[in-house]
């Protein structure tokens, strides 16, 4: 692999959330969403972000792309430093940069005909108009697998898989070099799924995309990316190429979140471990390493100390005091 | 097999009315359930796995829906058969049953030791007092961490994982027979999931019972499961052991679903997708109603197959496919 300047790099992002919880006596609580997340994304790679519920993996892919604005760190796109586009520039970028959510249905407007909905953005980017708008919306349609029928219906006319390839076509209206993936296939069934993977996969190929990809599954991560970065209630643990790093995790809680992951092998249900406690709140992060409570290898020093990032060769890094010499 | 089964289904047809006209959600539903098994229900969504769950449990709405055929055989009494009266006396009490999402299943104002204690008052005629010294054996036995203390908690304190704990124990609570567990760990992180499923797996030994589990997720079925179902379009289309099932997948939609599930433990450059979609249930194939999507489809596959033997494999492994399993032909 060759070491090209990254597409996008994200460097100490960082996002508190204050909410006011509790009945009857609401309290100010900080959730620390995202504190202090670094990774790039290559050109023409699939980048995937792991975890679970309430790791931040989502806030992340909103944050570099302010539909969240971040509280502090530095998002370079290209040459562009995201974090100090004013908005007319900002509105350019996002040309660059599109998103894809899980619920595609929620994202579109119920009123609108999907061919309305594809038109709306090269519209508002100047990209065409009259016959050679509709020509493009067929050409999209075409290209995510839909018929040219699809643009004169509603988006409660489609099923799950479908509205998930136009969510995908209006990403690619305004042909972006990156599209940030928030769990684009986990609301859809397995065989469905892999339409929709197959179909991300050949976009990737032929338009030279790259991705940034938000997955709670492994499976699915292992499939459609090149490389991977396992959060844990707000920060990165662990990072590096895939297979490699759930062939063999370095950091005990990528080797518990790789353990726990079924597999379709009932000769493989032996590896089913025995796994403490639940994750933490993020509003009240244990004391040091965040994962020490549930980790089967904590010592002393991890109750008090965060561990330091540490590089592990062949583009590995993980933080976790086992790794120190 | 010698054993009498706990639960017999048998040629179990629901259907619901859709503009006037009754469709077969599922249709021609066999299967026994074993004294301390566990029969996985697997398929995609529309499959007909959770209305085969409800059709047992006796929780079709009357408004829309009817159980048109079969027998769903429980201590020689057919729960089919039985009335709203009878069969709330076996709810609950022999056959119990979880849900995928705990949150709805719970009852947001009333504390979590007044509902695990609501069945053994209701079934068991216990005081409130006995019920109560109870639910809290329950809620230690499903591992909630300092029961005592979370016994006069509401369900909004507890996280995901722990609700789902509080219906198991609430299923638990008159030690049933038979579980219906209709994918209680969907909606879980993985780590927590592993977790539920070790308990379930612990409790069935504990209390003997059989288990339904109904699941989408090939992998949660493998890691639990004596023995499988697979259904499609509201029929089982394979059925076996479970080694069998994983080392011997016969109908092609058993083998496309394997082959669609992209894996943790392994690199595959090859992921099949299976072309189209479920067909509505208004517009079911008159054969086999996986012939639209198969890539082995035959003109023999115009007529509906049954459920034949599979050769070379254990005679519990049976198959709905006339190219793969075709018996008579």
């Amino acid at each position: 692999m060759t070491q090209a300047a990254p597409l996008l790099q994200v460097e100490g992002l960082r996002k508190f959330f204050t909410v006011k919880r509790g009945f009857p006596n609401p309290r100010t609580v900080t959730v620390r969403a995202l504190d202090g997340v670094d990774f790039g994304v290559r050109e023409g790679e699939a980048f995937g972000l792991v975890g679970e519920s309430g790791c931040g993996k989502s806030t992340a892919g909103r944050a570099l792309l302010r539909l969240i604005e971040p509280d502090e760190g530095r998002v370079r796109f290209r040459d562009t430093d995201v974090l100090a586009l004013d908005r007319q520039a900002l509105r350019a970028l996002r040309r660059k940069i599109q998103i894809v959510f899980q619920d595609p249905y929620a994202s579109l407007n119920p009123k609108r005909l999907v061919g309305k909905a594809l038109a709306e953005p090269m519209r508002v980017h100047g990209l065409a108009e009259g016959r050679a708008l509709a020509e493009r919306v067929r050409a999209l349609l075409d290209e995510v697998g839909l018929p040219p029928e699809a643009a004169e219906r509603y988006p409660h006319e489609f099923s799950g898989g479908q509205r998930q390839r136009i969510g995908i076509a209006r990403a690619l209206s305004v042909e972006p070099e990156l599209v940030v993936a928030d769990e684009p296939v986990s609301a859809l069934d397995v065989s469905i799924q892999a339409q929709v993977l197959l179909l991300l996969r050949g976009l990737q190929d032929k338009r030279g995309l790259s991705y940034l990809f938000v997955s709670h599954d492994l499976g699915v991560v292992r499939w459609f990316c090149q490389g991977v970065a396992v959060m844990y209630l707000g920060r990165i643990v662990e990072r590096g190429p895939l297979p490699q790093m759930f062939d063999e995790p370095l950091h005990p809680y990528t080797q518990t979140l790789r353990a726990a992951s079924p597999v379709p092998d009932p000769r493989a249900r032996v590896t089913m471990v025995r796994i403490e406690g639940e994750v933490p709140s993020a509003s009240a992060p244990p004391p040091g390493c965040h994962f020490h409570p549930r980790c089967p290898h904590a010592t002393e020093r991890c109750r008090v100390e965060y561990p330091a990032w540490k590089e592990m060769g062949q583009g590995r890094g993980v933080a976790c005091h086992l790794y120190d010499r | 097999m010698a054993e009498a089964p706990a639960l017999s289904v048998q040629g179990l047809t629901t259907e619901f009315r859709i503009g006037g006209q009754w469709h077969a959600a599922i249709r021609g539903i066999d299967f026994d359930l074993g004294k301390n098994e566990t029969l996985a229900l697997v398929g995609e969504s529309g499959c007909g796995k959770s209305i085969t769950a409800l059709s047992i449990m006796g929780l079709i709405p009357k408004a829309a829906g009817r159980i048109a055929a079969g027998k769903i055989l429980f201590e020689g009494q057919d729960l089919a058969q039985l009335d709203e009266e009878h069969l709330r006396e076996i709810r609950g009490d022999r056959i119990a049953m979880i849900f995928q999402e705990p949150m709805t299943s719970l009852n947001p104002v009333l504390t979590i030791g007044f509902q695990v204690a609501e069945a053994l008052r209701y079934h068991r005629g216990m005081s409130q007092a006995e019920a109560r010294t109870h639910a809290l054996e329950l809620l230690e036995q499903v591992k909630i961490p300092s029961a005592r203390q979370r016994l006069d908690d509401y369900p909004h304190q507890f996280s995901g994982g722990m609700r789902q704990r509080v219906m198991i124990a609430m299923a638990l609570a008159c030690k049933p027979q038979i579980l219906l567990a209709d994918e209680p760990t969907t909606a879980l992180d993985v780590t927590i999931q592993a977790q539920v499923l070790l308990l379930l797996a612990e409790l069935k030994q504990l209390y003997g019972m059989s288990m339904i589990f109904i699941s989408h997720n090939l992998g949660v079925v493998a890691t639990i499961a004596d023995r499988v179902a697979v259904m499609y379009a509201g029929e089982i289309v394979e059925t076996a052991a479970v080694g069998d099932l994983f080392d011997r997948p016969t109908h092609p939609y058993t083998e496309a679903l394997l082959s669609s599930i992209p894996r943790v433990d392994r690199t595959s450059d090859t992921l099949m997708a299976i072309p189209g979609q479920v067909p509505a249930i208004n517009r079911m194939p008159g054969g086999c109603r996986y012939a639209p999507r198969c890539a082995l489809r035959q003109p023999v596959c115009e007529r509906p197959p049954a459920l034949a033997p599979v050769s070379g494999s254990a005679p519990t492994h049976l198959a709905r496919c006339w190219v793969r399993a075709g018996g008579d032909r």
